[in-house]
Formats: C-alpha cells, sequence, structure tokens
C-alpha cells in the first residue's frame, strides 16, 4: 500500500516550540491575583498523626491551611481509592500529604509549612515485601499486605521438569527507580469565565484526572476543566493524581487562581515508582533446546499504594515466559503493600522487569546445552500462530524471529562460535 | 583488565489496558471556517510524539494536508475522551479511532455534496486535497471552504470510537486473551567491563524493533534512542538507596542517569509486518522501546567476565564485589 504521508518523516508539529523555549509548560504561567500552595508532607514512614495548624494560621500571608477536614471526598486512586488526598489518621510513607498551605508568596507558605505541628505516633514499619507477606507482619492498609495475586495454570509442569535434560533455577532482583522526567510537576488552578473550577497541569490523562477532581470536590464533571500545558515527560510517573485535586480544591474554596511548583526533590517523593521486582524463576529444556517448563513466582513491592499494582504484576505474570513457546507454565504474581514510596505505572509496566529474569535464564540454559544463546532462541521463538501462556493464539505480526536476525547480521552475533543454521 | 562481551535481549510487550477491560478511543472530527478541520482527540502529547502521528493518519485519511488541520488535544471541554497516554496505545488505539473518525467525516461529506452537486448518488466521489468531486467527471465539484461557507463553522462533523479487542483471563488458570497487539524486539551489545573498577561502557549496539508500520519513521527511532538510555540507566547507574521507606538520592547529584557522554549511536532498525487491526498497521513502541536492553547488558557482563549479576543496578560498586568473589575473594585480576 502506498501513502501520502504515513510513513514520512514528518517534522513533530511542537518540535519548533519546544526548541525555541516558547511552548508553555505550569511553570511558566502567570496570572493577576495569583496566590501560591506548598503541601506538607510526612517525614516518617508509619504513623498515626494529629495535626494543629493554628499556630500556622496567623502568619500573616498565609491564606488559608487546607487538611482532610476540608475535602468533600477525601479518596482517590486509579484502581482502588486508597489514597487520601490528605492522610487524616495515618501516614503510610515518607511524602504522604498531609495538609496543604495557600499564601500570597512562596515564601510565606514555606514559614507556615514549619510552623504547622504534626504529633507523629511511629508505627512499626514494613520495608521488605517478603516479611511484609507474613500475616504476623505489620499492616499497611487493612487486614492483609498482599493486594493482588496473579495465577497462570498451563499443562503439567511436574511432567514438564521430569522431561528437561537441564534446568536453571535461579532469583532475580530489580530495584526502586525513578521516571526522571524533566519538568518536575507544577500547575495554575482558577475558576474560568464559564465558572468551571480549571486546573492547567502536565498530565498524562486529562479525563481522569476531571473524574478524581469532581469525585473529590463532590461537583459534577462538566464543571471541571483539565487543560494539558506541554508535558516535560512523563514515562507513568503522571498517571497517578499529584497536585490536581489540592490545587482544584484551593481554587474552588478560595476564587483565586492558586499556582504550585514542585522542586525536583518534592518531585522525588510525589510520584510513583518502578515496582522493584523478587523473581524466582525455574526453567527446563530437553536435550536439543527446547524449553519444557517454567514455574516463576514474581513478589513486586507496590510500596504505600496500590496505584495500577494489580496490573503491572499481572503484565509481568504474562510476559515472564518471554517470546518462547512454553507448554507447561506455573506462574504466580504477588502484589505487596510495604511502607516503601509507592510504585505504580513505569514504562514497561511490570514487562520492563520480568527480561531481567527470562532472558538470563535462556543464556544459562544455553551454556548448560553448550548451545549458543541464539540457536536456543530460534528453536523456542514466538512465530505465527504460537500459543503464548495465558493461551492466546499470536494470529498476525509477529515478526520477532526477524528482530533476532537483523541483530545477528549486523553484530555477526556469536558467529565466530557457529550457529546451527538448521534450526533456523 | 578491560574485557570485552556480547549479549543478547528479546522481548514482547502486549499493548492496550488489556484483560478484557473496556480500552476506548474517542475521536471527534470538525468543518471550520476557511474549509480547515479540527481533530479534536484526547491524546496527550507526552513528547513520545502522539500528536504528531495521530496527525498524520488523520493527513492520511481525509487526503488532505497536514497545515489543513487543526488538531486539539489540550482541554476535556473541547475534546472527547481518548483514554490515556499509557500502555503504548495512542497510535494504535487512538489512531484507529482518529482514522474512523475521518472516515465518517468524509461519509458526511460526501451525503452533503451529492445534495449540492445536485447528483443522484455518492457513488463515484472522492475527497481529495480539500474537495469533494466525481471521479469521472471532475467538474462536479464543491471544496471545503464552500460547504462552511454554506452551512457554517462546526456544523459538519463525524466522530469516530474504537475499543480494542482482549478477553480477561480466569482468575485461576491465567487462561485468556490479556492484550492486543503484541509487538516484539531483540537488542545486541557489547560492551567492556573494566575489572579493576568494575565500570561498564556500552561499545557498540544494534536494536530491532517491530512496528507494524511505522508512521514516522524518525519518531520511531527518537523513542528507541529514548528508550536505550532509559534501561542503560536502569540497569547500570540509577539507584534511590532506599533506607527503611527514605529515598536517599532525591536528587539528579546523587540520583545518576545517563547523560550524552554515555550513551553511544545504537543502530536502530524498524521491522515493519503491518497487524490488519491497527491503523495503517501501526503498532505502540512507546514502552517496549526500553525492555530488551537491560538483559542484553547483563548478558554481555558474563560474556566479558563470567560473572552473572541477578540484581540490579549493576553499579562499579556491585560488579566489582561480584568479581572479586568469583576470584575467591582475591584481588581483580
Amino acid at each position: 500500500m502506498k501513502f501520502d504521508i504515513v510513513g514520512k518523516n514528518i517534522i513533530r508539529t511542537d518540535a519548533y516550540s519546544k526548541v525555541t523555549g516558547k511552548a508553555l509548560y505550569p511553570q511558566d504561567i502567570y496570572m493577576d491575583n495569583m496566590v501560591y500552595g506548598k503541601t506538607l508532607r510526612s517525614k516518617l514512614p508509619h504513623a498515626y498523626i494529629d495535626i494543629d495548624t493554628s499556630e500556622a494560621e496567623k502568619i500573616e500571608g498565609v491564606i488559608k491551611i487546607f487538611t482532610y477536614k476540608d475535602v468533600p471526598n477525601n479518596s482517590h486512586g486509579v484502581v482502588f481509592k486508597d489514597h487520601e488526598v490528605f492522610c487524616e489518621k495515618k501516614v503510610r510513607r515518607i511524602g504522604d500529604p498531609i495538609a496543604f498551605v495557600v499564601g500570597e508568596t512562596e515564601e510565606v507558605c514555606k514559614l507556615a509549612l514549619d510552623k504547622i505541628k504534626v504529633d507523629y505516633k511511629e508505627l512499626e514499619g514494613v520495608f521488605d515485601p517478603e516479611i511484609a507477606m507474613d500475616e504476623n507482619s505489620p499492616k499497611v492498609h487493612g487486614d492483609s499486605n498482599i493486594v493482588y495475586h496473579f495465577k497462570i495454570r498451563k499443562g503439567d509442569i511436574e511432567e514438564g521438569f521430569k522431561n528437561s535434560y537441564v534446568i536453571a533455577e535461579n532469583t532475580y532482583k530489580t530495584h526502586m527507580v525513578e521516571h526522571a522526567f524533566l519538568q518536575p510537576e507544577a500547575g495554575v488552578s482558577l475558576i474560568d469565565e464559564e465558572g468551571r473550577v480549571t486546573v492547567m497541569v502536565a498530565t498524562q490523562y486529562p479525563h481522569y484526572d476531571r473524574e478524581e477532581v469532581a469525585s473529590a470536590l463532590n461537583i459534577k464533571e462538566e464543571e471541571v476543566r483539565i487543560v494539558n500545558t506541554n508535558i516535560g515527560g512523563a514515562f507513568g510517573g503522571r498517571e497517578d493524581i499529584s497536585l490536581q485535586i489540592h490545587l482544584a480544591l484551593a481554587a474552588y474554596t478560595l476564587k483565586r487562581p492558586v499556582k504550585v511548583v514542585y522542586s525536583r526533590e518534592e518531585s522525588f517523593i510525589a510520584h510513583a515508582k518502578r515496582h522493584p521486582m523478587i523473581m524466582k524463576c525455574k526453567t527446563g529444556a530437553d536435550k536439543d533446546g527446547k524449553l519444557l517448563a517454567m514455574e516463576a513466582e514474581i513478589i513486586g513491592d507496590t510500596g504505600a499504594y496500590a496505584s495500577w499494582a494489580p496490573n503491572v504484576l499481572r503484565k509481568a505474570g504474562v510476559h515472564i515466559t518471554g517470546p518462547y513457546y512454553i507448554p507447561n507454565v506455573v506462574v504466580d504474581s504477588y502484589a505487596v503493600y510495604t511502607n516503601n514510596p509507592f510504585a505504580g505505572a513505569m514504562r514497561g509496566f511490570g514487562a520492563t522487569q520480568v527480561p531481567i529474569a527470562h532472558e538470563q535464564q535462556m543464556d544459562i540454559l544455553a551454556e548448560k546445552l553448550g548451545m549458543d544463546p541464539i540457536s536456543i532462541r530460534m528453536i523456542n521463538i514466538f512465530k505465527q500462530g504460537s500459543v503464548t501462556a495465558t493461551g492466546q493464539v499470536l494470529t498476525e505480526s509477529v515478526p520477532v524471529e526477524a528482530c533476532i536476525k537483523e541483530v545477528v547480521k549486523r553484530m555477526d552475533l556469536f558467529g565466530e562460535e557457529g550457529h546451527n543454521e538448521e534450526t533456523w | 583488565m578491560k574485557k570485552r562481551g556480547r549479549g543478547i535481549g528479546v522481548s514482547f510487550y502486549g499493548t492496550g489496558y488489556g484483560n478484557g477491560f473496556p480500552d476506548v478511543s474517542k475521536a471527534k472530527v470538525v468543518l471550520h471556517d476557511e474549509g480547515k478541520v479540527g481533530i479534536y482527540v484526547g491524546g496527550t502529547e507526552v513528547g513520545q510524539g502522539a500528536k504528531t502521528a495521530l496527525l498524520q493518519i488523520g493527513a492520511e485519511t481525509l487526503s488532505i494536508s497536514l497545515e489543513q488541520i487543526l488538531f486539539i488535544s489540550e482541554d476535556t471541554s473541547l475534546m472527547p475522551d481518548s483514554g490515556t497516554a499509557a500502555a503504548s496505545r495512542q497510535t494504535y488505539n487512538t489512531g484507529n479511532a482518529v482514522k474512523k473518525a475521518c472516515e465518517n467525516f468524509k461519509d458526511r461529506l460526501i451525503d452533503i455534496a451529492k445534495e449540492e452537486l445536485e447528483l443522484n448518488s455518492t457513488h463515484g466521489l472522492k475527497v481529495e486535497k480539500g474537495e469533494i468531486y466525481l471521479e469521472f467527471f471532475p467538474d462536479k465539484r464543491i471544496s471545503f471552504k464552500e460547504l462552511v461557507d454554506k452551512y457554517g463553522d462546526g456544523t459538519i462533523q463525524g466522530e469516530g470510537e474504537f475499543i480494542a479487542q482482549t478477553v480477561e483471563m480466569d482468575p485461576e488458570t491465567g487462561q485468556g486473551a490479556p492484550y492486543w497487539p503484541y509487538t516484539f524486539n531483540a537488542c545486541g551489545v557489547e560492551l567492556e567491563v573494566d575489572t579493576l573498577t568494575g565500570q561498564v561502557e556500552i561499545l557498540d549496539a544494534v536494536f530491532a524493533q517491530d512496528a507494524g508500520k511505522a508512521i514516522n519513521p524518525h519518531l520511531v527511532e527518537g523513542q528507541m534512542d529514548g528508550g536505550f538510555a532509559m534501561a542503560l540507566g536502569y540497569a547500570l547507574f540509577e539507584d534511590l538507596k532506599l533506607d527503611k521507606g527514605r529515598i536517599k538520592s532525591n536528587k539528579f547529584s546523587r540520583y545518576l542517569i545517563p547523560t550524552a557522554m554515555d550513551m553511544i549511536d545504537v543502530k536502530n532498525i524498524i521491522v515493519e509486518d503491518p497487524e490488519s487491526t491497527a491503523p495503517y498497521g501501526a503498532k505502540g513502541i512507546g514502552e517496549p522501546v526500553m525492555i530488551p536492553i537491560a538483559p542484553a547488558i547483563l548478558n554481555a557482563i558474563y560474556d566479558a567476565t563470567g560473572v552473572r549479576i541477578k540484581e540490579l543496578p549493576v553499579t562499579p560498586e556491585k560488579l566489582r564485589k561480584a568479581l572479586d568473589e568469583a576470584n575467591g575473594g582475591g584481588g581483580s585480576d
């Protein structure tokens, strides 16, 4: 098929404004009569709290200090509504929002943050997801720290390992990382000419923000307007609510434009992180390198809040086989609460962690069999018509063999060891 | 001592919300003054190039120039909900919605043109370059501008909706069709390990990424470079240094991400195998481009040193320690 515009290297429409510095980010917005906001955050990972804002309110220039008492509906969250707009009784991580100071200047807000008294009654925290799974460990929410358990049961795993000539059994661990987008969170809220609470913010999903703002303020979605500015990177870190509700609540209450800009340090503790995962993998293959069985347990630390944890650990569980046909598969994937920073969406969403395990398993099996890393992959790789561990048929557009061949060709990868050309 | 090694990483990635959850994208196309066409869609530009790719899909479908299109994707009071800019879903899901909206808009234009041109049927009417005309008698033609002048700004519209197909997995067996479509890739890296310092230097990389069909090849290559850099940081540098829930590396002087000095000129190869349910065959690549790199690096470190690192990140300290242990706790060489 011949196209006129599809397939052409059109210069991106936002390129000119971005490279010339003309693109507008929320940090760049100034409005008449505008006031500023700053967030008071938890200093402890697990504690009961009692807040006293009376001293801070006396500071000249402080307009209002918002706490849980001011929010009509204090909960939000992308899957479970386990986040509080402002913590009421308990903080569950360092960085949990407790109060939001609005003042005439940023300096006044900073002074007020220091004058808010938070009485912490520290609770024992849990920071290791394997310990958190124990029923006797401290609970972050409710009765259990296990948020989600995903299972795959396919074929006969015992039989698969019994028939295996080689088995690789290893535990892999990945760590918690940060999106490190260029532009820290910022936003400006106001009441627009039609009376709508308007939040100008850099967000991945403006309609979701509208839904959460309307829900928190207990008003109709039509009364809320989200305007997306230019966005300085996201990578999943702008999916959960950060400052949108704080801003909307302040503008809605005070009827003045309100601006918030997070510092880099605040950005680090404000948004989600990538789930650290512990991946225990047992993979078996026959003498020819054909995969016969995989047993995997994945434990993902979602920190203090669920965010996308069920979806992330589900995606990890589905993808831990790698792009290979395996007839017998058992997967158990768990998402677990701890008092660590909360984990959520980040580029790859659980599928980025699991190849750390499955791709090393492939090389380990190849070495045990005296094969090269390419040949063992080619024997097992998904093709058109292959069936995944969840029973899904890959009916079309499965060019993974072609991808491997391109890499091998251009790098002469493992050429010196010689591939068994007949296998692919 | 410096040791060289090579490794490969291969991955697949299911795009979209998945698991039977309704994954809906909507778009609206409106005829405006001067014959300009407004595409209204909630597909967020986070830097990945959604605005440009969706614009190209719209222009291709409407057979008009990019300059004739107004693209509105910022304000919830103006645009329909097209889902989140996540799950590598905007090109496939919202691209499909834009294509459908443009097709419906064209059908609407053809219906109106039939009346305006006093024809008996819509057969043979074509929409191209801002005009509707009868292919075998091109004197019968009317422009977008003439139509909007007569009908008024905003009155001629087309809408489009796309819902992806997935099947919820069984809670006990995990059997189901959790994602569609899947995107594939492979990456090979060559690197050098300094056994004295534990530092890893990437020397060469070949990265092949399936895109279905690349709507804009330079944007795909940009994503591949960005994904490579992000994965390089994930594998070798980035560490929040968590201590009892506290992030100790909370600024860029402590939390090290790759710089231009760490990046190499990756040999990017776009592999095309169009997907029939996708707009012009295009699948999402925004997340997949980061996935195979870290495992390729780990496999190459093993190839170089004979030491298998099973825990990220592979900082110089960690690698040096592992090398020492492999050598019986003695010196590095």
